[in-house]
């Protein structure tokens, strides 16, 4: 995969993803890829939901679950430097083969973001795969939602009161740019504004 | 002197009573244990436990106040407190949005209210993908199959389609 286009196709532009949900083919393509390493080892780095564990942990050898929003969140609560949550991702080197990061940049200043990068650079094995999803500008709501994975790759955002993290609307290039040390391979608009990315480490 | 058959004054000490099925251990939050914990009941912890806890048949609660760091080996484990450790579990492990845990998680089921922290490594017991019915007929097991159960949705009105 190389071509790095953004794909309409089998998605639900006319209904609210939130309510209804939206036929993931980021998600599909991610848990296809991640079929043929031989690991199968998942990070997800939250917000961690029971029907993912479920639906991750039926299809990959080991699920790991590092619930990154929640951290952030008590970060910020107790205004406490944001930077210490990086702590809790302390594996070791190339330990999977996927990274799911949902919406966690949007939730990130650059400097952040690039550390997240940095990270996630180096967890991942050659040929891993990263899963990200970018809110862009969003009208109404900026809380923070768990993007809940159903039937047929299908997912819904389930929005978690509990997490009060600003937003930060970032666009297709902002992304490719924080991206950097990856190869894009995938992108999906999901709706205007509303996009699911999918990266390649070399 | 006492005669044989003198009846005494005071009752003897009654015998301890068998003891109810649904029976549980409390170790309450001003406690603190350090070590091996076997049991043959249900446990709830509300203090503070470092070591091992081993009730095989029984269920495990680590309540609220509770702070545990060990092994755990049980039928089924609930989190509410804080948890550092490997659970194994042969049934359910639930965790409740109170809960913050860290460790591994083997069982055969998993759930987990949003709010709960987790930083895990979850493996689900497997049984093989396709199993062979009497009829000879594959059989597709439950967890290989998408999710089933109905989602809380962000507007409960909208149907998926």
């Amino acid at each position: 995969m190389t071509a790095f286009t953004a794909d309409r196709k089998n998605t639900d532009l006319k209904h609210d993803p939130g309510a209804v949900g939206y036929s993931s083919n980021a998600l599909e393509l991610f848990m296809e890829h991640l079929q043929q390493r031989p690991e199968r080892k998942l990070l997800d780095v939250g917000p961690v939901c029971q029907e993912n564990i479920r639906f991750f942990a039926s299809r990959v050898k080991k699920l790991y679950v590092c619930d990154m929003f929640i951290r952030l969140d008590r970060c910020i609560r107790k205004g406490i430097p944001v930077d210490q949550i990086w702590e809790k991702l302390d594996y070791p080197p190339q330990s999977f083969d996927g990274i799911l990061l949902w919406e966690l940049a949007d939730r990130l200043d650059d400097a952040d973001v690039k550390r997240l990068v940095t990270l996630c650079h180096s967890l991942l094995r050659p040929g891993g795969m990263v899963m990200a999803v970018v809110l862009g500008d969003q009208p109404g709501s900026s809380g923070a939602n768990a993007f809940v994975v159903g039937q047929n790759f299908r997912v819904y955002l389930r929005p978690q009161p509990h997490l009060h993290l600003p937003l930060r609307s970032r666009q297709n290039r902002d992304v490719l740019s924080m991206m950097a040390p990856f190869i894009p391979a995938k992108s999906f608009i999901c709706r205007p504004g509303f996009m699911e990315f999918l990266f390649r480490r070399e | 002197m006492l005669k044989k058959n003198r009846k005494a004054t005071a009752e003897p000490p009654a015998p301890p009573k068998p003891v109810p099925v649904d029976q549980k251990t409390i170790i309450g939050d001003q406690i603190s244990i350090e070590g091996t914990i076997r049991g043959k009941e249900d446990l709830l912890i509300e203090g503070s436990v470092k070591g091992s806890i081993e009730v095989k048949a029984h269920r495990l609660t680590v309540g609220v106040k509770g702070q545990v760091e060990a092994e755990i080996l049980a039928a089924n484990v609930t989190v509410s407190g804080r948890l550092a450790g490997n659970v194994n579990a042969t049934g359910k492990v639930e965790i409740t949005k109170e809960a913050d845990f860290s460790g591994e998680i083997k069982a055969r089921s998993i759930s987990v209210e949003d709010g709960a922290y987790l930083k895990a490594v979850i493996e689900m017991d497997r049984e093989p993908l396709n199993r062979v019915s009497p009829s000879g007929k594959p059989v597709e097991k439950t967890f290989s199959e998408p999710i089933k159960e109905s989602l809380i949705l962000a507007d409960k009105g909208s149907k998926g389609n």
